[in-house]
């Protein structure tokens, strides 16, 4: 399977306390793909490195088979881009942004735009200095559908946004990628929104990719584990254990979470002299907290 | 793609360019009309030069102001957005600039026009004293020469960042300052003077500001 996004040891210093380091991710082409993480990770930092508006001082970027920043241009005309911020000039009216929009791109779907002009009851009369933040959020999806792009990336792009614009706005991407097969990159800290529609995940915090694999794997990977006469050194374990703690004083023992969980992992509890009492599977968000637990607790 | 850039450009600082092209209109005419000449007789060059003189300085103050407000109109809703959209266009960046600056250009030969177009017509309307000649096409030459260039200068200031136009500001600054300074102290070195010579006389790059911007001369 070939990647729609690759990047190999990227690095970028913004500032003096921020630094994306050694950043490697890779985006199959036609997954759905969340790129999840906290406020100020790192997130909106490597969009921007990826489009080529930022410059990165080590690595390199590749994007639809072609590098960036160097053949930016053409890998624009292909790819869709709903930043994080809305970025539209706000004294034009929605159908003078359409019509801008659509002059710089060839592949503009003018029937596509009217469909969705339509279906997020868009005023073309109205100037986007007067749209609310859910009317903007649909202006820029439904610009960045209409290009018919290959690869769209999005920035936040539900961030703030009601339930009933979420669901319009995400409806129409996926509507959009089922028939096409684009890629899709979402940035987001909305981890339950992610859950849904994402076939791949990536982790990123404090400027680096703490993990990155199918959705799947990563949902089922995750467990909580209650552990009766647990050792007190923990070597070889099949799977990855990434944090340990007391257990709430009910059932005792102790509260595993561990990566790479598969079933016949059990027997190796029986080989440490420990009872398996439990096995609770986690939920993204709570995969996604307990993974940048781990990765954020001081080694040793 | 030329016709949209040019569209958000006329959107932003249209009603600006229609006010300028009035004024340029008007300038030619006005200037005629207060030297108030009826009979076209040797003494009367003697009164028509000096008033043509008079308003042969709002013709620079003029190209400046429509170069300022077409070169930093034609950057503020790109500053405002930080650029993203701009650099989000599938076009190579030099490219966009290009487009900016060709619609900028576009939009300015609408006052250019005007201003030749008062000058035609004042010039007909003009009763000229013997030995006196009227020069509307030249006139009109210089002001769109003066307004290209006051727009290439704030265009190219305002398509830079904050810091380029700061250290700008800077210069400029510490220059008054520093000629202030010296005032104060009772020196009689002239920092500014000698600069602003050499800017504005040949082969200074300002020169075509302190011309002789006369619509009608000898």
């Amino acid at each position: 399977m070939s990647n729609a996004i690759e990047t190999r040891g990227l690095h970028h210093r913004l500032g003096k306390n921020f630094e994306i380091r050694e950043l490697s991710l890779s985006v199959p082409s036609g997954s759905i793909y969340g790129f999840l993480g906290p406020n100020g990770s790192g997130k909106t930092t490597t969009v921007r490195l990826l489009l080529g508006l930022l410059r990165y001082t080590r690595g390199s970027v590749t994007v639809l088979g072609r590098p960036i920043p160097g053949d930016a241009p053409r890998v624009l005309a292909r790819t869709g881009y709903v930043p994080e911020r809305p970025h539209l000039y706000s004294a034009l009216s929605v159908a003078e942004a359409i019509r801008y929009h659509a002059a710089f791109h060839n592949s503009w779907d003018a029937r596509r735009a009217d469909e969705l002009a339509q279906r997020f009851h868009l005023d073309g009369s109205v100037r986007i200095s007067r749209l609310s933040k859910g009317e903007t959020g649909k202006l820029m999806m439904l610009l960045a559908i209409a290009q018919s792009p290959d690869l769209l990336v999005l920035d936040e792009p539900t961030d703030g946004l009601d339930p009933v614009v979420r669901r319009d706005v995400l409806t129409a991407l996926l509507d959009y990628v089922s028939q096409r097969d684009a890629t899709v990159f979402i940035s987001s800290h909305l981890v339950h929104e992610l859950e849904r529609i994402c076939d791949w995940v990536g982790v990123m915090d404090n400027g680096r990719l703490v993990a990155e694999m199918p959705m799947q794997t990563f949902k089922n990977g995750i467990k909580r584990l209650r552990v009766a006469d647990a050792p007190s050194l923990v070597s070889d374990t099949p799977f990855v254990l990434l944090s340990r703690e007391p257990g709430d004083g009910l059932g005792g023992g102790e509260v595993w979470v561990v990566r790479g969980w598969q079933d016949p992992m059990k027997q190796y509890f029986d080989g440490v002299g420990a009872a398996l009492r439990e096995v609770v599977d986690l939920d993204l968000e709570e995969g996604f907290v307990e993974l940048l637990r781990t990765f954020r607790a001081p080694s040793g | 793609m030329f016709r949209q850039i040019l569209y958000t450009q006329w959107k932003w600082s249209g009603l600006g360019v229609a006010a300028a092209t009035l004024v340029a209109f008007a300038l030619p005419i006005l200037s005629v009309q207060s030297a108030g000449i009826t009979e076209p007789t040797w003494l009367d060059a003697r009164v028509l030069l000096p008033e043509m003189e008079a308003w042969s300085r709002v013709y620079p103050a003029l190209a400046l102001a429509i170069g300022l407000l077409a070169g930093t109109m034609a950057w503020t809703h790109d500053h405002r957005g930080k650029h993203v959209y701009a650099l989000t266009l599938p076009l190579a960046r030099w490219h966009y600039v290009l487009l900016r600056f060709g619609a900028g250009l576009a939009m300015l030969v609408v006052p250019i026009a005007a201003l030749w177009l008062g000058g035609v017509l004042a010039s007909s309307m003009a009763v000229i004293p013997p030995g006196l000649q009227t020069y509307p096409h030249a006139l009109a030459l210089r002001f769109a020469v003066a307004v290209v260039l006051a727009f290439s200068i704030f265009f190219a200031i305002s398509a830079g960042t904050a810091r380029t136009a700061g250290y700008i500001l800077a210069i400029v600054g510490g220059l008054l300052v520093t000629q202030l300074l010296l005032g104060l102290s009772g020196s009689s070195t002239n920092v500014l003077g000698p600069i602003f010579d050499r800017m504005v006389t040949l082969p200074g790059p300002f020169e075509i500001f302190a011309g002789r911007w006369m619509l009608i001369d000898v």
